[in-house]
């Protein structure tokens, strides 16, 4: 009965603009059927445009809490969002929505419900090498005034301002060094100042040529306090603070690391680092820093993601000093 | 009835491509985000590490500035008062407590 009303439907409707109205000729026919295609595509295609992509906010429910200088998300790009997804979701227990937006595949990866990183998928042309890499977004109030600033300390703008529906504004900039950083101005606000859960995003690094002036840059940026650090001769360690918190650290590059390059490293909060390396080996990473204790007493090691991504590994022990370094 | 399905189905065709077409010019790199292009360039270092090297902060609060940092030095930075000790990471935990973790003065 419906197979028999639709093609009745199928056929009477080209008998209304059949030969007897479209007339004179083929050709006409042709233009009508083509401007009909244009203005069905026009339709189909507005609402796309119009939809936007629901990227997951911050901090949910949002909050008032905003910490200018705190590194607050995280962003890899992968050629292949796969095997990153099983690689951090084996390691650390994360969890992923997966979004789907005009061609591109979005991974959000939660831990508890929380929202901790986005992973992209995107193909590197076979001509190019270059390798993943894990992009810091450092909380500011107002994005485009941190776009000035940066300027005008010698940044470059390599993501101009815009807006993402729930999640706020953000840009991407490379410092004077080199190191390349993102700012957003969340819209749900900024994470609680609390101690991260293993799994979690706890501390980053900046291993740049010039900490003294990079310091400078960040502080201008966020206004950041700057403590000098011990370090050995010819190095400089400096730690940045706001909201009398330690935010990271800057760190002049390792001199026997020739192919090095100013960049920021950030570390996830493991119970073990020992153990946590040698999962990372067994999932397919590489060991790029071998385990050891550092300044507070836990161990730190850095590894790399079966595509290349670095990250650091950080103890931090609930009780104090763990391990006890031998003073030289 | 052949030379009607013809034509709808290539009007549908037509249309889909458009579609598509248009779709793909509207959102280059797929949608809001950063869109996918910080790589870094193949064969970077990340290591070179030496015995000295460190990279966290003190635990607890009451650290303060070593060497001859934050005192009238000459740096580039403006350098935290000598009267701030340094800070460390949060310490509270996520459901509640106090505030902790950070340095001894209060703001």
């Amino acid at each position: 009965m419906h197979p028999q009303r639709s093609s009745n439907l199928i056929d009477s409707i080209p008998n209304q603009i059949g030969p007897q109205r479209m007339q004179p000729g083929r050709a006409g026919q042709f233009l009508r059927i083509g401007l009909l295609a244009v203005l069905l595509c026009v339709a189909c295609a507005v609402p796309v445009m119009a939809a936007p992509v629901h990227l997951p906010a911050i901090v949910e429910p949002p909050s008032q809490e905003h910490h200018i200088g705190k590194l607050i998300f995280v962003q890899l790009v992968t050629p292949d969002i796969a095997a990153a997804k099983q690689f951090y979701g084996e390691l650390f227990g994360w969890t992923f929505r997966d979004i789907q937006a005009g061609g591109t595949k979005y991974a959000e990866a939660f831990l508890d419900g929380r929202l901790l990183a986005e992973i992209i998928h995107k193909q590197v042309p076979a001509s190019e090498h270059r390798q993943p890499a894990w992009l810091s977004f450092f909380a500011v109030g107002d994005v485009d005034a941190a776009k000035k600033a940066a300027l005008q300390h010698g940044a470059k703008v390599l993501f101009e301002p815009h807006s993402v529906p729930d999640r706020g504004r953000e840009a991407v900039f490379s410092d004077p060094q080199g190191a390349v950083f993102a700012v957003l101005a969340s819209s749900s606000g900024d994470p609680p100042d609390v101690l991260a859960a293993p799994g979690e995003w706890i501390w980053s690094s900046l291993i740049t040529s010039d900490p003294d002036s990079d310091a400078a840059f960040y502080q201008t940026l966020f206004d950041y306090e700057v403590f000098e650090l011990p370090a050995s001769p010819g190095a400089q360690h400096l730690l940045l603070a706001s909201d009398n918190y330690a935010r990271a650290s800057a760190n002049t590059l390792p001199a026997n690391s020739p192919k090095a390059h100013p960049h920021w490293l950030n570390y996830l909060r493991v119970e073990d680092t020992v153990k946590m390396t040698a999962k990372v080996v067994a999932l397919g990473g590489r060991v790029l820093v071998e385990p050891r204790v550092d300044r507070h007493g836990g161990k730190v090691a850095v590894v790399a993601d079966p595509l290349g991504a670095p990250f650091g590994l950080l103890e931090w022990p609930e009780t104090e000093s763990k391990e006890v370094e031998v003073p030289k | 009835m052949k030379i009607i399905l013809l034509r709808w189905s290539a009007l549908a065709f037509v249309g889909l491509t458009l579609t598509v077409v248009l779709s793909g010019c509207i959102l280059p790199g797929g949608g809001y985000g950063y869109g996918g292009e910080y790589y870094e360039p193949y064969g970077v270092d990340y290591g070179g590490w030496g015995p000295d090297y460190r990279v966290a902060p003190f635990r607890g609060g009451d650290h303060h500035p070593g060497g001859e940092g934050g005192h009238g030095s000459a740096h580039a930075y403006r350098a935290a008062p000598a009267s701030h000790s340094m800070p460390s990471i949060p310490s509270s935990s996520r459901s509640g407590g106090s505030r902790s973790g950070g340095g001894s003065r209060s703001r």
